[in-house]
């Protein structure tokens, strides 16, 4: 439900896939088989508003900084399908 | 009935605990049970006195299960608190509204984990949502668990990096609290960290966990243990053997698009904001201030939220938590002596229960690490908290 409205209307709304970093993280430990460590972790406030959790890719640790402009990129996942992640952005918003 | 209506209505008149360890042994229940006896015995109470019963909606054990092994007689009154970890202060308020609207006399609280033992360690990493509020998880964790957040260090890390990076915070500002934290349980017999003190440098030289905020020695303990708490009217409880320890206040502040641990959706992580209300609700709105307060138990699941909380609630201004811990403010002489049992980081992490057990102690003056005649004591657990009184 919306919490502005209370509308129950779902829409799918494509976005820029263009944000900024609001904050960071690496993941030394515990480490789960699923993922290659040290994890990049990122959140990401969108041009529309939206934050979101990610990963940071084509990057190194030490060169992310908060407020870097990032854009997406999908990677695959189990089962056919696929995840948003980001990369540092490489054009002009 | 007005914001004061708890105001020293009622009191913890018991307390009771088993051994904090690595590996109990045994289950919640038994660990619950042991607890729950020693606290009733603790009140100079007998068991059919208990009418009422308090936990966490993510505590293990059956309230059923609890009634017939401990051989209470007739519950009138049950609840459970949601929030995980950051619930658990709020036993307080729900006894003492329970007690002040009549439908409960005695009240026991109790939480009973096996964070080290059990089937997944607390800290361990989680590849589906788990239950935090009882259910199965939040909508939040289904974003972070793809993406390789699956640890509560992991969700917490996020608000401690922008944190840092708001008020130029570093990780040695954390372990200069976690020094202090160390200290403390050095000198408590009941503290995984007994005999164990700890320097910067050894703080700087444990490994990251999550890089640049959190490093082994900033995260509690795993730990197995059970600890429960009576609560009555202060009118019974000024019969009974214990000095009374009155709840002054107690409330809770859950805000929209706050989270549990991964608490990533509100604009600005760089501060607790359900701290700052749960603190203008038991300060401004409860009629107590903040320099009435002679300590405080604040839960510290992980370093960087003690320090945003001590702003948050209001002991110092925002980006300041640094300097104020830098000074020695949290040791036994300082301005607001902390976690003086050494926390969930130095004691053990019976998910906040036990910051109650040392307020308690505190104020009834045999705590291990005894400060000097406190008599007004807050406990925090950044979304519910109480002030606790001996007068």
């Amino acid at each position: 439900m919306c919490p502005a409205c209370h509308s129950l209307r779902v829409d799918v709304v494509e976005l820029s896939g263009r944000g900024v970093v609001y904050s960071y993280e690496l993941l030394h430990h515990p480490q789960h088989p699923s993922f290659e460590y040290p994890v990049l972790i990122v959140l990401v406030d969108l041009e529309e508003g939206v934050r979101i959790l990610s990963n940071l890719t084509d990057a190194h640790a030490a060169d992310v900084e908060i407020g870097m402009p990032v854009e997406v990129h999908f990677a695959p996942t189990a089962g056919d399908m696929a995840v948003p992640q980001f990369r540092p952005a490489r054009m002009a918003p | 009935m007005s914001r004061q209506a708890l105001r020293g209505a009622t009191a913890i008149t018991g307390v009771g605990c088993t051994e904090f360890s690595r590996h109990a042994g045994r289950t919640e229940l038994q660990l619950a049970c042991e607890a729950v006896t020693a606290a009733i015995v603790d009140a100079g109470l007998d068991v059919a006195d208990v009418d009422g019963i308090v936990s966490y909606t993510v505590d293990p054990v059956e309230e059923t299960e609890l009634v017939r092994s401990v051989g209470l007689q007739e519950i009138t009154w049950s609840s459970r608190i949601p929030y995980g970890g950051g619930g658990s202060m709020g036993v307080l308020a729900h006894a003492a509204g329970a007690i002040v609207a009549g439908v409960a006399d005695v009240v026991i609280a109790y939480r009973a984990v096996r964070a080290r033992s059990g089937a997944t360690r607390f800290g361990g990493a989680k590849v589906a949502p788990s239950p935090t509020s009882g259910h199965a998880g939040t909508t939040a964790m289904q974003w972070a668990m793809p993406m390789g957040a699956l640890t509560p260090a992991s969700w917490m890390g996020l608000n401690a990096t922008r944190y840092m990076h708001e008020f130029g915070v570093t990780n040695e500002d954390f372990g200069r609290a976690v020094v202090q934290l160390r200290a403390y349980a050095a000198t408590n017999p009941a503290a995984w960290g007994y005999r164990r003190p700890m320097t910067l440098a050894d703080h700087q030289e444990s490994r990251w966990i999550v890089e640049p905020c959190i490093r082994l020695f900033d995260c509690c303990q795993e730990t197995d243990g059970a600890v429960a708490l009576v609560i009555t009217s202060t009118e019974r409880a000024d019969h009974l053997p214990n000095a009374p320890v009155r709840v002054g206040a107690a409330s809770a502040a859950g805000l929209f698009e706050q989270e549990i641990a991964s608490d990533h959706y509100r604009p600005n992580l760089s501060v607790m904001e359900g701290s700052v209300a749960l603190g203008e609700r038991l300060f401004d709105r409860a009629g107590y201030s903040r320099s009435d307060v002679d300590a405080a138990m604040i839960y510290d699941a992980f370093s960087p939220i003690l320090l945003m909380q001590l702003e948050a609630l209001g002991f110092c201004e925002r980006g300041e938590a640094k300097d104020f811990v830098a000074d020695g403010n949290l040791g036994p002489g300082g301005a607001l002596p902390c976690n003086t049992n050494g926390g969930l980081i130095g004691e053990g992490y019976i998910h906040g229960l036990n910051l109650v057990l040392e307020a308690v102690r505190q104020l009834r003056g045999d705590a291990a690490n005894q400060l000097t005649d406190p008599r007004t004591i807050l406990v925090s657990a950044s979304r519910t908290g109480a002030i606790l009184t001996r007068d």
